[in-house]
């Protein structure tokens, strides 16, 4: 093995994947030195994950050929990519907290005598000594629910560095980080260059990769966009290739009401977060949405607005901040209280929080509003009447309301989680991801829908990943970073390259 | 309604497909009906004077009267995605408190049963309480106060407390006052279960709690009534068996809690929740009543029929899921 700076540690040439009917990947290059920190940069679903997924071992490629160490090879599982050398931190630690930190390292690995038993003593010894790598000063013995989230980042590339990695992939590692744990964590991935060992780096914020990378590929909708050395381009040429298309100019229907009336106001909304899992902390949110416009909030992953959804809609808990709708200060605590105000909450996921999967067309449609059928005795064929209606409206492909909703496609079972808001008149919409996994037919009815229910007075909250479709249904668009909204722009001047520098800045720009 | 759609759909977009048609939440109820059936008139034919006798027929129905009512509080409660353990020993800890109040404190009857009944609602939102507030799952949860009532049971009662009021010793139409009870409570749950408003959020709930949450349904609150719903029912069941009986046993319901669950099960419910009607409930223990009666009749040993008995129940279960999954 060769370890000058210049040598190259990892070629992956003309990685090509495909799952199902998407095209991750297609005919990507990533080459990686020894000792050099990679970076690798692209929007949502750029294929990143894919390609760090398949350099792991997770997936199998298509097509293409990987040359480690100047030797071609098939990495046909973890195993394989570990014994190479190749570790992966990942962006949800993939540990165990209620063990201690040395087990942690050694995960099924510890070392050892020869009955098959645990030698404790080696096994502290050993961890002590890969934890001093990583700069952090703790008893080996400590249970992992102890460490700050950034400490327990440094267990997990003390683990990597155990496998005797010769090449670590960081996926978003700083994300829940503060900025003193961050520079903390640069210096880690210094000392590890200075060792030869080689880094990728994923990370959505641009500034970072100017501080640490050395190299930089930019991938965009599966394919790579090119290798720059950092020195050598800017923020904005990053941000230009990552979008990479002629700026798309829409048609602006209008300069939706400015004189309706304001439907959603939030003031000064702060959450505070008990569970140690929960990242984002949204902070000082201020906005509004008047009736019949359509507001997109976009950003990056990670960047709060789910989380700002569910804070508004009861599910989270808020430390600060009033909500007012339709002008009128309203108290939230609970999703209950949410709805009774004329809130609705179309959840990010779908299988896993909107539908009642086991259950029918019409018993789902009817969820929410069970107190329009009655107020003691239920009456199912008044309801069954009311989500037939739904059904044919929105044109549900289904033999009758009777079809349990598991047996739907991804783009009806959508319709069903709408229609089950549309029933209650809601005054504000909010939908979180409304045609994610849902194909290109349905997304465009979807669209209309939300155009149609902005049309009869019901202020509309969009969040979604996708910067197309926020460019296409959006009159005015909210971009966040990290729990803050860093900009405003409106549907007529707003396009994904500024939509992009918002949402990779810690300061809006 | 807000006008959502545009014009009329030039296309209507029907893709019946018959394969998929049927319900697979009837047909459990209605197979295990039908096999019920079957077992009936098999066994008539078979046994004619032994089996299909008055007699004979009031024994199962005497017999099944108290599972019974366990049942229908914990095919609401499974309905929701949860079960409850403690429902035997409540009922024997409920039995020997009534009794008590009856003969040491010569309480009337009345006050002492609406005591009792007292009682047992307290037990159960404290189930319902720690399960739905606290979160400790309810296998746990109600494991431990398993132990807890049926301790207090042996605690206030010894063995067992003579039960000074008779009332379900009655008999209407040459039926015992406990089936007419059972009878009347399954009616009454039935219709709640199926058709008010209310108690229809239990099959949201146990179908997906996290989207009922976010639908509205307030989870917490409703989880804690249906647990103190099935104490007072499971204290109602053994203060109709203690009244049978005289006597309030302490260790009369040891056991009923699986048993309740099983007919549950047989009866179409799932341990996930979101499933499940109270009549399926009430056939699924006839069902076991008339398994062993028949067993009992067919000289089958004790050792036996557990062991049919319990292999019935994973055949119902298995057939269910293999059925599930060819639908799917």
């Amino acid at each position: 093995m060769s370890t000058s700076p210049s040598a190259s540690l990892l070629s992956m040439r003309g990685i090509s994947k495909r799952f199902g009917g998407v095209q991750a990947l297609s005919a990507v290059d990533l080459e990686v030195r020894a000792g050099e920190a990679h970076a690798l940069v692209g929007e949502n679903g750029a294929g990143k994950s894919t390609l760090m997924h398949i350099l792991a071992g997770v997936h199998q490629p298509d097509e293409g050929q990987i040359v480690w160490d100047g030797k071609s090879v098939t990495l046909a599982n973890e195993c394989v990519a570990q014994q190479l050398g190749i570790a992966i931190v990942f962006q949800e630690r993939s540990l165990f907290s209620s063990l201690t930190v040395a087990e942690n390292v050694f995960a099924a690995r510890q070392p050892v005598s020869r009955w098959g038993i645990i030698e404790r003593r080696r096994l502290h010894e050993e961890t002590r000594q890969l934890l001093g790598q990583v700069g952090l000063a703790c008893d080996p013995k400590t249970p992992l629910s102890e460490l700050s989230a950034a400490q327990q980042q440094m267990v997990e590339i003390a683990k990597a560095l155990s496998l005797n990695a010769k090449l670590i992939i960081f996926d978003e590692p700083t994300a829940a980080l503060t900025e003193i744990e961050t520079a903390a964590l640069f210096g880690v991935i210094r000392e590890l260059k200075a060792n030869g060992v080689a880094i990728v780096y994923i990370s959505h914020r641009l500034e970072e990769i100017f501080e640490i990378a050395d190299r930089v590929t930019v991938l965009k909708d599966g394919t790579g966009q090119g290798t720059f050395s950092v020195p050598e381009i800017t923020i904005d040429g990053l941000i230009t290739r990552m979008v990479g298309r002629a700026l798309s100019q829409r048609g602006k229907q209008s300069a939706a009401g400015s004189d309706k009336p304001t439907m959603l106001e939030v003031r000064h909304l702060n959450d505070h977060s008990l569970e140690r899992e929960v990242r984002t902390i949204l902070r000082d949110i201020s906005f509004h949405a008047r009736a019949g416009e359509i507001v997109a909030l976009a950003g990056l992953s990670g960047a709060g607005r789910t989380e700002l959804a569910l804070s508004i809609f009861g599910a989270r808990p808020r430390e600060s901040g009033e909500i007012l709708i339709d002008g009128h200060k309203v108290e939230i605590n609970s999703p209950s209280d949410a709805i009774a105000s004329g809130l609705a909450y179309l959840p990010e996921d779908r299988k896993e929080a909107g539908l009642f999967l086991d259950m029918t067309i019409a018993q789902n449609i009817t969820a929410a509003g069970l107190k329009n059928f009655g107020s003691w005795w239920f009456r199912d064929r008044k309801g069954a009447a009311s989500a037939e209606e739904f059904r044919k409206k929105l044109r549900m492909t289904s033999y009758s309301v009777k079809q349990v909703t598991q047996t739907l496609s991804g783009g009806n079972q959508q319709k069903v989680v709408l229609a089950k808001w549309l029933l209650v008149r809601p005054k504000v919409l909010i939908v979180d991801e409304p045609t994610r996994g849902i194909d290109v037919a349905a997304k465009a009815e979807v669209h209309d829908l939300l155009r149609e229910l902005a049309r009869n007075g019901t202020a509309v909250l969009v969040i979604s990943s996708e910067l197309p479709e926020v460019l296409a249904v959006a009159d005015r668009i909210l971009v966040m970073h990290e729990g803050r909204i860093t900009g405003e722009l409106s549907g007529g001047e707003a396009t994904e390259e500024k939509i992009l520098r918002y949402a990779s800045m810690s300061i809006a720009a | 309604m807000p006008e959502v759609a545009r014009a009329q759909p030039s296309v209507q977009v029907d893709t019946p497909s018959p394969r998929k048609l049927r319900l697979p939440a009837f047909s459990r109820e209605l197979g295990l009906a039908a096999l019920t059936l079957f077992i009936v008139i098999l066994f008539s034919i078979l046994y004619p004077y032994s089996f299909m006798s008055v007699a004979n027929l009031n024994a199962i129905l005497r017999n099944l009267a108290f599972q019974g009512i366990l049942a229908i509080g914990m095919m609401m409660l499974m309905v929701g995605g949860s079960f409850d353990l403690s429902v035997g020993a409540m009922a024997s800890l409920i039995g020997v408190i009534t009794g008590r109040l009856l003969t040491s404190w010569n309480w009337p009857a009345p006050l002492a049963i609406l005591a009792g009944l007292a009682v047992a609602a307290m037990g159960g939102f404290f189930n319902g309480f720690v399960v739905a507030k606290v979160r400790v799952n309810a296998l746990i949860t109600t494991l431990g106060t398993l132990g807890m009532f049926q301790g207090l049971a042996l605690l206030i009662g010894g063995p067992s407390v003579p039960f000074e009021a008779r009332f379900a010793q009655a008999k209407f139409l040459g039926v015992q006052l406990p089936v007419w009870l059972m009878a009347g409570l399954a009616l009454v749950a039935h219709y709640g279960l199926a058709h008010t408003r209310f108690f229809r959020q239990y099959y949201y709930i146990g179908s997906n709690a996290k989207a009922a949450h976010l639908s509205g349904i307030n989870v917490e609150r409703l989880q804690m009534l249906s647990f103190t719903i099935m104490g007072v029912i499971a204290g109602f069941a053994g203060i109709v068996f203690a009244s049978r009986l005289a006597s309030a046993s302490s260790t009369v319901g040891r056991g009923a809690e699986l048993q309740a669950i099983t007919a549950a099960i047989l009866g179409g419910a799932s341990l996930t929740g979101g499933k499940g009607t109270i009549w399926g409930a009430m056939i699924g223990v006839f069902f076991m009543a008339l398994m062993q009666n028949v067993l009992i009749i067919s000289r089958v040993s004790s050792e036996w029929q557990e062991i049919i008995v319990g292999a019935v129940l994973v055949l119902a279960v298995a057939l269910d899921s293999v059925m599930n999954r060819k639908r799917l």
